[in-house]
């Protein structure tokens, strides 16, 4: 089976350049979006003994000059995790742009490659949107299955279990469909050092929105991005013993009224 | 111009901006409390929630749609705005108009900063933290029933509750969450008495949870669990990942109780105390059960 799985090269929360009044997106390194690695996992269970899973990246975080390396080098490791081969979508046009955009690059990629099915992680950890999957499923018409913690593909079946908030809905569908996994659905491997040897050899396909023919307009831009100022009053008690942390605590909690005083 | 609304807050938002409010419900109860604050309410009796969207576009057309922040609703939202060639921008935190376009924000980035966009109509939106809360209104809204065809591609076989105990995070004033500073199972057990005596619920972290399965989910507290506003939440052993933060912030006061003076989660607390919560969590527990025999 031909899988396409969504790998996104996320902004790293984690190491996030922040001033008082700016963002430094251009000097915050990319990362590959932590759920992302177990929807290549299950990519690569799927594709079983004939088949190929082919990676879709879309760059969305400048400067583009200097990402398309970045990119590449990251990409090596969903390589190694037993991708066959990669691609990654770069434009200009598509640097802060919205997720209309986004899905349109994917599914151009899909299209051209051809895939049974299209596995994605169920948001990505710069943005959060959740939306790309169903997007991509509207593009392509096909159904999608979101939210899959377990996952069964036989003879042009899938049968999912989906988390929604209070309840586990299992349902099936054919395929060929999108579907968007949760982190419990595996544990993503840790490839050898073979494996990391081998996947220098692996193709990285670079393509524009001009060789998938795309030439819309985004519906919606990212005008501003600034730091978000927390208004906690952020006491914390690192200094004197355990009873005098535990009362200061508790006069904080009188003082503002959270507890009634005695 | 048009704003479809799935809830009073919306409603509200839409007069704000100039917008007439049609609402759009699912369930009987809610297209009863939309009629309430809007002249028409389509109540969606059977089919998909996407084609529902689309069909109520082509028919009345909107200029911005506010739905529910389940996950199904936004699934169907990210369905309908593709077909339509709309924007999708959940968990808004701030929508105005600015000329004929939107202005909308929403936090990004493991909620360290604030995205802000510009969107032509239609817009699809959900409304994240932050969104007030409407009582019951008089407006006297006709309901109009509609049906559009269901999904046949996608089969349901089965539905698991999940079990559902007495715990009702959403309700709680006081929550007293847990996360990987326990070290033990039956540790647990500081942080429930310490919860009997703040007469708190109590919540928990992801992998205490998902991975460890210490708690039923329904404690389960964060973007992937339940979202809380109480009056206090006290994050106990709780390193504070952005996923986890952006089920807390709606609450009134944040506090935390940690180990390592470096956890992610002291930066959006309002008291903190860095120390080892086995040595906390009992005296915290003793000192106000004393407090409470004495008042």
């Amino acid at each position: 089976m031909n899988v396409a799985v969504l790998v996104k090269l996320a902004l790293d929360t984690g190491q996030l350049r922040l001033s008082q009044s700016a963002v430094g997106v251009e000097e915050t390194p990319l990362k590959i979006s932590d759920i992302d690695r177990n929807a290549v996992e299950e990519a690569v269970k799927l594709r079983g003994s004939a088949g190929k899973v082919a990676s879709i990246s879309v760059l969305k975080w400048p400067p583009v000059g200097r990402r398309v390396q970045e990119a590449e080098n990251l990409l090596r490791e969903v390589l190694a995790m037993g991708v066959d081969e990669a691609y990654l979508v770069v434009d200009e046009a598509l640097i802060g742009s919205d997720h209309y955009m986004t899905a349109k690059a994917i599914a151009g990629v899909v299209r051209r490659i051809g895939a049974d099915m299209v596995v994605a992680g169920e948001a990505t950890v710069d943005g959060y949107t959740a939306q790309i999957p169903a997007r991509v499923a509207a593009e392509l018409g096909w159904p999608y299955l979101t939210y899959v913690r377990e996952l069964k593909v036989d003879g042009g079946r899938a049968v999912a279990r989906r988390d929604l908030e209070d309840r586990v809905l299992v349902v099936e569908a054919d395929l060929p469909l999108v579907a968007s996994v949760t982190r419990e659905i595996n544990v993503p491997r840790i490839p050898t050092l073979l494996a990391i040897r081998a996947a220098m050899k692996k193709p990285i396909v670079r393509l524009g929105l001009g060789d998938l023919g795309i030439g819309e307009a985004p519906r919606a831009r990212l005008a501003e991005l600034r730091p978000l100022v927390v208004s906690r009053r952020r006491v914390i008690v690192k200094e004197g013993t355990v009873e005098e942390k535990v009362d200061k605590f508790i006069d904080f909690l009188i003082g503002e009224g959270i507890l009634r005083g005695a | 111009m048009r704003a479809l609304v799935s809830s009073p807050e919306a409603a509200v938002l839409a007069r704000e901006m100039g917008l007439e409010a049609l609402g759009l419900a699912w369930t009987d109860e809610e297209a009863r409390r939309l009629a309430g604050h809007v002249g028409r309410v389509y109540l969606v009796r059977s089919g998909s929630m996407a084609d529902a969207l689309v069909r109520l576009y082509r028919d009345e057309g909107f200029a911005v749609a506010v739905l529910p922040g389940t996950r199904e609703a936004r699934d169907a939202a990210a369905y309908a705005a593709q077909l339509l060639g709309a924007a999708f921008i959940p968990d808004a935190v701030n929508v105005a108009m600015a000329g004929d376009k939107f202005r909308v924000e929403r936090l990004v980035l493991g909620n360290k900063a604030v995205a802000v966009y510009e969107a032509q109509p239609p817009l699809l939106l959900t409304l994240g933290p932050g969104s007030r809360s409407v009582g019951e209104g008089s407006a006297g809204g006709e309901v109009r029933e509609i049906s559009v065809g269901e999904d046949k591609r996608v089969r349901p076989l089965s539905v698991e509750e999940k079990p559902k105990g007495a715990v009702r995070l959403e309700d709680a004033e006081i929550i007293v969450s847990v996360g990987r500073g326990f070290k033990r199972k039956e540790d647990l057990q500081l942080a429930f008495h310490l919860a009997e005596v703040l007469g708190a619920q109590v919540g928990c972290s992801r992998p205490i949870a998902a991975d460890l399965k210490w708690l039923p989910e329904e404690h389960w507290v964060g973007l992937s669990g339940k979202k809380v506003s109480p009056r206090l939440y006290l994050a106990v052993g709780i390193s504070g990942q952005a996923q986890h933060i952006a089920g807390i912030l709606n609450s009134k006061y944040i506090a935390a109780i940690n180990s390592d003076p470096n956890a992610p989660i002291f930066q959006y607390v309002d008291f903190g105390i860095v120390d080892d919560l086995y040595k906390v969590l009992p005296l915290l527990a003793q000192r106000l059960s004393e407090r409470r025999r004495g008042a």
